[in-house]
């Protein structure tokens, strides 16, 4: 009897008899019981509940037609990993801005959802703080989601992944060798001695507001590749976002490996390529100024 | 099935039912007009009269250091290689090089207050001139010719400046002991 | 018992492809690419094929003109310009008696004097346009090095102030001066 059960079950298991790929499933509502307040409302209501005449209602109106098309050119890279030969080409989409958003990254949605879904970018959280839309759109480095579309129909926009990055495909770089740098820099709080009251680390309001403009820095890696240093030695110099970062943490009066931290940028390639160039402070889309944070690094550490 | 596609493809699929089976790979095809024929009809949705296509050739035609094909040691979560702390390279190195061209300032004024300068400031200038060109021309070659990407340039490139550097001091010095002195030359050079 | 139900939802299934006997009403997402899984260290290998690929997003032909970096382009070229001249100078002096030039004060001065104004104006401008672009530049950066002047508008205007005064200095030292 209980072999019997077994088998029972077994063939009641989908995955013993089919491949897995093939059970995937999603949305599956099994809770009814939540929809049985609207069922016990609708036998409380009368079923037969007159109409509403129309002159007691407001009148939907069509939506007012363009009355003239506001067309806009759009220049996009595009590179296939599927077409690993072929070379990177720009291709270019029409939108009418008035059914367009007013944002880059609405302007690039609705490319990729009515034209063309095989424009590939990065895009998460539409509102600057998540940083997956980086890319160079005309001209400068910038997230899409906190970049207006100009409406000036006559300048066509053109719109490249960030510069001077290996592309994963169309508008999406490879960050790891970014993510590698960041992870190099340690950043996070490192400390051997217990707090003095033994509870938590505390900052006076001065130490803390030296923090301010380094921690709001989302790693969108807009400063970084801006940088024309970055882009000619991006396998040794950290670059201005992984350095703004570094300096988060030697700036942090809670951290006590400084002399290590420094000590790590200490050599002709991780920190002294930057030549005050200035294009990562100009691009940064949220305000920050990494270059300054790079001068405060070399001053602290120009006679040690 | 309708949820996931959208609903033009599911139109064009509809049309050709061998086009469901393109429906997530992310081939365009182009032109030839036999590939027109049997390529699916989702791929020529996708390239509707609004769009059209130009070659990009911008990186083509002015390869400016061109980089290496895409090599990452270890893995995503593995750090970069810190390099060993080398103070004499790093920081030394640049407060030396903001002192000589923070002291190249005065000495650059002087000779438009004065005319010229006297030999033994003069002399001061020129060695000056020297290091600061030698720190400069080094800073490019370690731009512009990384280790690992043109290896022997670079040591063909440090090379050649340090040669050149020592050349252009006795150059100089000779100049200097024999001659009238490099603001002074420059100074008669402008009004000859 | 068992073994009826077997058959009976192996016959449901061949029998009904489409619907695959699903009772619960649970949406079936078809995926029409083919997968198979691969070990770490091949899907490694895979990646690594695919990277040596990649292209490089273009980077100073699209990057939009700016003071900042074409400033500091403008300071290294400027500053190569001008310690070019330097060596090259100490070259032919080093090399002349071997030559058999005359790179002496003298006849150097002599044989500027015997050029025509336009060529002298030329020649003056050609240098005095590097000579203060990278001065007054190199003194710029002197300031940011102390962290200041590091403001975006700062830096701009900074930025312009130099060309200015270059355009003027060079100007005035080669018609006037």
């Amino acid at each position: 009897m209980a072999s019997t059960r077994v088998l029972a079950r077994l063939a009641v298991r989908r995955t013993a008899v089919r491949p897995a790929g093939f059970t995937r499933g999603f949305a599956s509502v099994t809770d009814t019981k939540a929809r049985e307040p609207i069922s016990k409302l609708g036998e409380t209501i009368n079923p037969s509940r007159p109409v509403v005449p129309e002159s007691k209602t407001s009148t939907v109106k069509e939506p007012a037609p363009a009355q003239e098309a506001k067309t806009k050119t759009f220049h996009i890279y595009r590179w296939n990993p599927d077409e690993p030969t072929s070379k990177p080409r720009m291709q270019s989409y029409t939108l009418d801005l008035n059914k367009t958003g007013p944002m880059m990254l609405d302007a690039l949605i609705r490319i990729k959802n009515e034209t063309d879904p095989t424009l590939t970018f990065r895009r998460s959280c539409r509102e600057g703080i998540c940083g997956s839309c980086a890319m160079n759109i005309d001209g400068v480095n910038t997230l899409a989601c906190l970049c207006r579309i100009p409406t000036d129909t006559t300048q066509e926009s053109r719109i490249y992944p960030l510069p001077h990055m290996y592309v994963v495909k169309d508008l999406v770089p490879d960050m790891t060798l970014f993510y590698k740098q960041y992870r190099s820099v340690k950043p996070y709080l490192q400390r051997t001695t217990p707090a003095p009251d033994g509870r938590e680390y505390r900052q006076s309001k001065e130490e803390r507001k030296k923090l301010d403009g380094l921690y709001e820095c989302i790693l969108c890696a807009c400063c970084s590749t801006s940088c024309p240093s970055y882009w000619w030695n991006q396998e040794e110099y950290l670059g201005p976002a992984v350095l703004l970062q570094s300096y988060r943490w030697l700036a942090d009066s809670r951290d006590e490996k400084t002399a290590e931290r420094q000590d790590g940028l200490n050599n002709s390639m991780s920190l002294y390529r930057c030549h005050t160039i200035l294009n990562c402070s100009r691009t940064c889309p949220k305000g920050l100024n990494p270059a300054l944070a790079i001068a405060e690094i070399k001053k602290s550490m120009a006679f040690t | 099935m309708a949820s996931i596609v959208h609903p033009g493809l599911l139109r064009q699929s509809f049309a050709s039912p061998a086009a469901s089976k393109r429906v997530f790979s992310t081939f365009t095809h182009q032109s030839t007009p036999l590939a027109q024929q049997i390529r699916p009809a989702f791929a020529r949705s996708t390239i509707p009269k609004s769009t059209r296509i130009a070659s990009f050739h911008a990186t083509q035609r002015q390869q400016i250091l061109p980089p290496l094909p895409q090599k990452i040691q270890g893995t995503a979560n593995d750090p970069v290689e810190v390099p060993t702390s080398s103070p004499a390279h790093g920081s030394y190195h640049w407060s030396f090089e903001r002192v000589v061209s923070a002291g190249l300032v005065p000495l650059t004024i002087a000779p438009f207050a004065a005319g010229s300068l006297n030999p033994v400031t003069d002399s001061i200038l020129c060695a000056l001139l020297v290091i600061h060109s030698h720190m400069g021309f080094d800073a490019c070659i370690v731009d512009y010719f990384p280790k690992q990407r043109v290896p022997k340039t670079r040591l063909a490139a440090d090379w050649a400046l340090r040669i050149g550097t020592v050349a252009l001091g006795i150059g100089l010095y000779s100049f200097e002991t024999n001659d009238v002195g490099i603001t002074e030359l420059i100074a008669k050079l402008w009004h000859a | 018992m068992s073994s009826m139900r077997v058959f009976q939802v192996g016959l449901r299934r061949a029998a009904a492809p489409a619907f695959r006997g699903n009772a619960a009403g649970r949406m079936v997402q078809r995926r029409f690419a083919a997968t198979n899984t691969i070990s770490q260290d091949s899907a490694a290998e895979l990646l690594n094929k695919q990277r040596r690929l990649r292209p490089v997003s273009p980077h100073l032909n699209i990057y939009q003109p700016q003071i900042t970096w074409y400033a500091s382009g403008l300071h290294r070229i400027s500053g190569v310009i001008l310690s070019g001249g330097l060596y090259l100078f100490g070259f032919a002096y080093l090399a002349a008696p071997a030559l058999g030039w005359h790179m002496e004060s003298t006849s150097l001065i002599a044989a500027v004097g015997a050029w025509p104004a336009w060529a002298k104006v030329s020649a003056k401008f050609g240098i005095a346009m590097p000579f203060f672009f990278h001065s007054l530049n190199g003194v710029r950066h002197l300031v940011q090095d102390f962290g200041i002047g590091f403001a975006k508008k700062t830096v701009m205007q900074t930025g312009w102030t130099v060309v200015g005064l270059t355009v003027a200095g060079s100007l005035y030292y080669s018609f006037i001066g």
